[in-house]
């Protein structure tokens, strides 16, 4: 026998396996890590039988001195790296634009390979490179004879936060850059043309011309990169363990100790429910804008 | 000074400008690789010279022997100055890479495939198809990619211990493709409904069925777009570490290449020719696919995050 659909049937046919996957392995976790939030968990998640605490355990999370230590950092961090990768993916993206093409093909390559680098083997890297004793950022300082003993980059509070940071910003600068790039190629050629004409200097036609035209690239990218900023964990884990003590330890990396070395699902969970009304409110945002232009035939 | 004398000179520095462009994102980009690919070339030991040698003045393979299980370390060593802890207390079952690298290409590869097959077909009904809630269907699949993998990651645990999956591959393959769902499926409705309809139209009226047109239409003229969907999920399931390190509960034998090398690396904390070793196997193979797919790459980030 042939079953004849109807397309809109059809259609909800064709979407349902993608939902079922979406639904069981996000937004259900979510819903439960929502509800973990509010019972005593430990060394278990039966949360049926456990006792329900209300908002004890948002509580304990926002008197913590810890979680302030770690939603700072990870904002520091945020705002740090995205605003340094823009700067210097900007850079990039402008000089590489007025190259020439067949040195631009090269270089696009090269500024995928920080990007396809998995995030713990690009925290191995660096922490060779920030080795205390034999790493090649203890070497160029010494030889430049600028330290007699190279400080220790990673144990040292202020330096370790620094060192997530510039490796950070080296993993996701280029990557900036050719999303900038693709902004800077869709600026029609006659706008500049235009203002060569008027006899606009270089610097300002940068200012009145590229940069007005480049902000909404801009803005939807840095909102972009903030998403994934603000839920790093792979380079604090890898780099530092978020020691010393707990100055790099990141919402991410607190709320993972909670659960899986600390056993204690409920304070996880509502660690996990703040990073997600942080990460909630950037998205807000980031999806309003890039929603707005989304259009299909109906 | 001549017009053509002036132009000459600018010629020359706007080249010069380019290649100390070139030369410094290049740098920028691979130099810390370039140490670590160097450090993994050294002899066992002499990473810890000062001042380090920029390039091994005897470069061996003896560390990628060891990482790939190849060789043992400490036996065939003729450089007996290495006494570095650790060194001899090896056992040789730990350091097998190559298990890694063989489940996280399983692992990537079925998530690769599959979330092409349901997204795809996701996103043909959201791009082609006359249904209502097109937009907040794509908003619903899309948005979840945005949930940090904190937020889902205890109750994915404890998921999987009650499917009786952990410490299994498909402990990371099936969330893996939830996880990469989103943007594939919001890349490729953006790529199919780009397509012209009059192909479609055409199909049509020769009689085709939707399933027909998807599979004899709209996908083969969709290469570039399965392409870059398709790598995402290659690089992302591959790159997976938090989930990977929790299903896996330190079993040797599940174990993807990010949780392997975190292991090695806390295994033998002062091996740094291995490790780097490691990292240089590990990062080799993705880069070699970016690089392979990289027009692909770049039409999809773009598409992907700040195109609309």
């Amino acid at each position: 026998m042939k079953i004849r659909l109807r397309e809109p049937a059809l259609a909800v046919l064709f979407i349902i396996p993608a939902f079922i996957f979406v639904v069981l392995f996000l937004y259900y976790p979510l819903l439960q890590t929502f509800f973990y939030s509010f019972f005593k968990l430990h060394r278990t998640v039966d949360w049926l039988n456990e006792p329900f605490v209300g908002l004890s355990n948002y509580a304990a999370v926002f008197k913590s001195e810890a979680f302030r230590d770690s939603f700072l950092f990870t904002l520091y961090f945020t705002i740090v790296t995205v605003v340094l990768e823009l700067c210097l993916g900007l850079g990039m993206a402008i000089a590489t634009f007025s190259v020439h093409h067949r040195l631009r093909g090269i270089l696009r390559a090269v500024m995928v390979v920080p990007w396809a680098i998995p995030p713990i083997v690009s925290a191995m890297l660096w922490k060779w490179l920030f080795h205390a004793d034999a790493g090649v950022f203890a070497y160029l300082l010494r030889s430049s004879g600028l330290v007699e003993n190279a400080p220790p980059f990673l144990t040292n509070p202020t330096l370790a936060v620094h060192s997530i940071i510039i490796a950070s910003v080296w993993k996701n600068a280029s990557i900036m850059g050719i999303l900038l790039l693709g902004g800077l190629a869709s600026i029609p050629k006659d706008v500049y043309d235009a203002a060569k004409v008027d006899g606009a200097r270089t610097l300002f036609r940068f200012r009145r011309v590229t940069l007005p035209l480049l902000l909404p690239t801009i803005l939807v990218t840095v909102l972009f990169r903030a998403l994934l900023a603000l839920r790093m964990f792979e380079l604090s884990y890898g780099m530092t363990g978020g020691g010393p003590g707990t100055t790099t330890d990141t919402l991410s990396t607190f709320a993972y100790k909670y659960y899986f070395t600390y056993a204690r699902f409920g304070v996880g969970s509502s660690y996990a429910m703040v990073i997600f009304a942080i990460v909630l409110a950037v998205a807000i945002i980031y999806v309003s804008r890039v929603r707005g232009n989304l259009r299909f035939k109906e | 000074m001549t017009r053509a004398n002036r132009n000459r000179r600018r010629h020359i520095i706007n080249g010069a400008f380019e290649v100390l462009v070139t030369f410094a994102v290049v740098a920028f980009c691979l130099g810390p690789l370039f140490w670590v690919l160097s450090t993994s070339l050294k002899p066992m030991g002499s990473e810890y010279l000062i001042p380090p040698e920029l390039w091994p003045s005897k470069p061996t393979l003896q560390a990628y022997e060891i990482i790939l299980g190849l060789s043992q370390p400490g036996r065939d060593d003729p450089s007996d100055g290495s006494t570095v802890t650790g060194a001899e207390e090896v056992g040789i079952s730990t350091l097998g890479f190559l298990v890694p690298i063989r489940n996280s290409l399983i692992v990537a590869s079925s998530v690769a495939i599959c979330t092409l097959l349901v997204s795809s077909l996701a996103a043909y009904a959201i791009s082609r198809l006359r249904f209502r809630w097109k937009i907040q269907s794509l908003m619903l699949l899309w948005v979840g990619g945005l949930l940090p993998a904190v937020m889902v990651i205890a109750p994915t645990f404890v998921l999987m211990r009650s499917l009786g999956l952990l410490k299994t591959l498909p402990s990371m393959i099936l969330p893996n493709i939830a996880y990469n769902i989103p943007l594939a499926t919001w890349l490729l409705a953006i790529y199919f409904s780009q397509l012209p309809w009059e192909l479609e139209d055409a199909a049509k009226v020769d009689g085709y069925k939707p399933l027909q047109i998807f599979r004899k239409v709209i996908l083969p003229l969709s290469a570039p777009g399965l392409f870059s969907a398709g790598v995402f999920a290659f690089l992302g399931s591959w790159g997976e570490f938090m989930l990977a390190s929790v299903v896996t509960m330190g079993i040797a034998e599940v174990q993807t290449v990010p949780v392997a090398i975190l292991n090695l690396s806390f295994e033998y904390r002062y091996q740094w020719t291995w490790i780097s070793a490691a990292i240089i196997v590990s990062v080799g193979l993705m880069v070699l696919v970016a690089l392979i797919f990289q027009r692909w790459v770049i039409q999809g980030l773009t598409a992907g995050s700040v195109k609309y």
